[in-house]
């Protein structure tokens, strides 16, 4: 059985065979058909992301369900789970089945933390190292991806290093997120954001709480749009 | 809302320019709420006439005071008109025999009546989608006509008669309540169906149904009625009863951007015990992906696609 997330930037695969995850795979989002290629003869497919419809044949579901049968397998006891994916931020209390989504402001989504990659010619896995050099964090104040990015350059203009201003973007970013996570003592992050060590521990910071990252988070929803499917959830 | 039958009555034919809005290409300047900005502005471009204007500037929508003066300064006729916050109906008449002042007087009680008539089988029509009758997308078509008829009352209650009498093939089984103002977004009612969620429930339209009168003083006893300029107890009170009484799966609040109504949110979510969804709109234009999500997303949950 294969589990597909075809988000907006990545597309990721699981296979699982037995109950266990037997291959994981990833490309970026506009070569995401790569992925069927490594797809079996009669092999059931799952699809959860933005091209989830996509898929002839496979059952497609919204990335935030997909994320709460994933969280189910992986992280029982969980409260929230806050989804940090390439164009939206999407945080689901599943306590009270409410979720709620940034995707009005890209201040909140991986978009943001690439364009500050991108500035310094870094890959966005490389920002919380340069981060944790960080002697005094640059403040960024605005709320706006663009503005915030013109504030971190006029802060390097005046003098702060590489370090301080990424370390600012990250607390920057982790203040976006914060703002739509309700209080809980179990959260998990999910998604490619949840990659980036750095932001976790500015979010882990501001919430006052010990956040749980599953191993491989950005393939949560993949494993999640599989389980779903060889559940006996009524189907939509 | 500004009574239609009272526009009748004294020989006028209304238009209401919100439901120009929602297939609107015109992109607003200065604005906060693009329902309001938006026919504010097509007044002032000329891409829509009237003889004259009433804004409703108390108790409904607190932009249309500001952008119903900009209209009036380029020159149109303008009247304000107001509802009382606390229901007081002797308050509620004056507002009406004024309104009714600036029409020039009730002369045509038989077009005033015609409306009653109408608002009645649209009430009808309101509680067939409740029994999987009629799409919710073809009642609240009607419903949010309710302002104006769409000028031609005999047109309108014809089309309402029709809609009564066809039976659709298919229902969509989730029920859902549609709270807050209606959303700019001219197929949203469409692509709930299209996730298998019947809108039951559309509040504002709700309400243009239910109030109205043959008199001044019983459209003066009904339109202090109007929970959306009622204190918001008064309001959470009537939503309840109304939604428990549809038997409603789940909650859609839809609200406008820089809309003050956005800050009830939280006291409805509060409030109400179901699942509820926020969406929240800006510039008229077809639904969303991002909303489309959400939507999808909710029918997932309320058809039981959580573990």
């Amino acid at each position: 059985m294969i589990g597909l997330d075809l988000g907006s930037t990545r597309a990721k695969l699981v296979r699982v065979v037995d109950g266990e995850v037997e291959f994981r795979s990833e490309v970026i989002s506009p070569r995401w058909r790569e992925l069927l290629d490594m797809v079996e003869a009669g092999e059931s497919i799952a699809t959860t992301g933005y091209f989830r419809h996509q898929v002839d044949g496979a059952e497609a579901i919204t990335e935030l369900t997909a994320a709460r049968w994933g969280i189910r397998r992986l992280v029982p006891d969980a409260e929230v789970i806050v989804d940090i994916g390439g164009q939206d931020t999407k945080v689901q209390d599943l306590r009270t089945n409410r979720f709620v989504l940034n995707d009005k402001c890209s201040a909140g989504t991986g978009a943001f933390l690439e364009m500050v990659a991108n500035y310094f010619d870094l890959g966005v896995e490389d920002l919380a190292a340069v981060a944790s050099e960080a002697r005094e964090p640059a403040k960024i104040n605005s709320t706006c991806a663009v503005f915030a990015m013109s504030e971190m350059v006029s802060q390097l203009g005046g003098g702060a290093s590489q370090a301080d201003v990424v370390a600012g973007m990250h607390h920057s970013f982790a203040h976006r997120i914060a703002e739509l996570v309700p209080e809980a003592e179990r959260i998990v992050l999910v998604g490619g954001g949840a990659r980036n060590g750095g932001l976790v521990s500015e979010l882990s910071s501001i919430l006052e709480v010990d956040l749980h990252v599953p191993d491989h988070p950005a393939f949560v929803n993949a494993l999640g749009a599989m389980e779903y499917m060889t559940s006996s959830s009524p189907k939509v | 809302m500004v009574p239609p039958e009272l526009v009748f009555g004294c020989g006028h034919t209304p238009h209401d320019l919100n439901n120009h809005v929602p297939t609107s290409e015109c992109v607003p300047r200065a604005k906060l709420c693009a329902w309001t900005a938006t026919w504010r502005d097509m007044l002032l471009r000329g891409e829509l006439r009237v003889d004259r204007l009433v804004v409703v500037a108390g108790g409904d929508c607190h932009n249309a005071l500001v952008d119903g003066q900009r209209v009036a300064h380029s020159g149109i006729p303008t009247h304000y008109f107001f509802y009382p916050f606390d229901g007081n109906e002797g308050e509620m008449r004056d507002h009406l025999v004024s309104l009714e002042a600036f029409l020039g007087g009730i002369t045509d009680q038989a077009a005033l009546d015609g409306v009653a008539d109408i608002k009645d089988l649209c009430i009808q029509l309101d509680m067939a989608r409740c029994r999987r009758q009629v799409l919710g997308s073809r009642v609240f078509n009607h419903l949010i006509q309710l302002c104006d008829l769409g000028g031609d009352p005999e047109r309108f209650g014809a089309s309402v008669k029709r809609a009564l009498e066809d039976r659709p093939s298919d229902v969509p089984d989730i029920r859902i309540g549609l709270v807050g103002v209606p959303p700019i977004y001219p197929d949203f009612h469409e692509v709930c169906e299209s996730f298998g969620m019947q809108v039951v429930f559309d509040e504002l339209p709700w309400e243009f149904a239910r109030m109205g009168g043959r008199t001044l003083t019983t459209m003066a006893r009904n339109y202090a009625g109007y929970t959306f300029a009622r204190d918001l107890e008064y309001r959470f009170d009537a939503l309840e009863r109304e939604l428990g009484r549809r038997r409603v799966d789940g909650i859609v609040h839809y609200t406008q951007y820089a809309c003050h109504h956005v800050l009830e949110d939280d006291m409805l979510r509060e409030r109400l015990d179901l699942p509820m969804l926020t969406v929240q709109g800006d510039l008229p234009r077809i639904c969303p992906e991002q909303e489309r999500l959400r939507l999808e997303a909710f029918a997932e949950l309320l058809r039981g696609g959580g573990p």
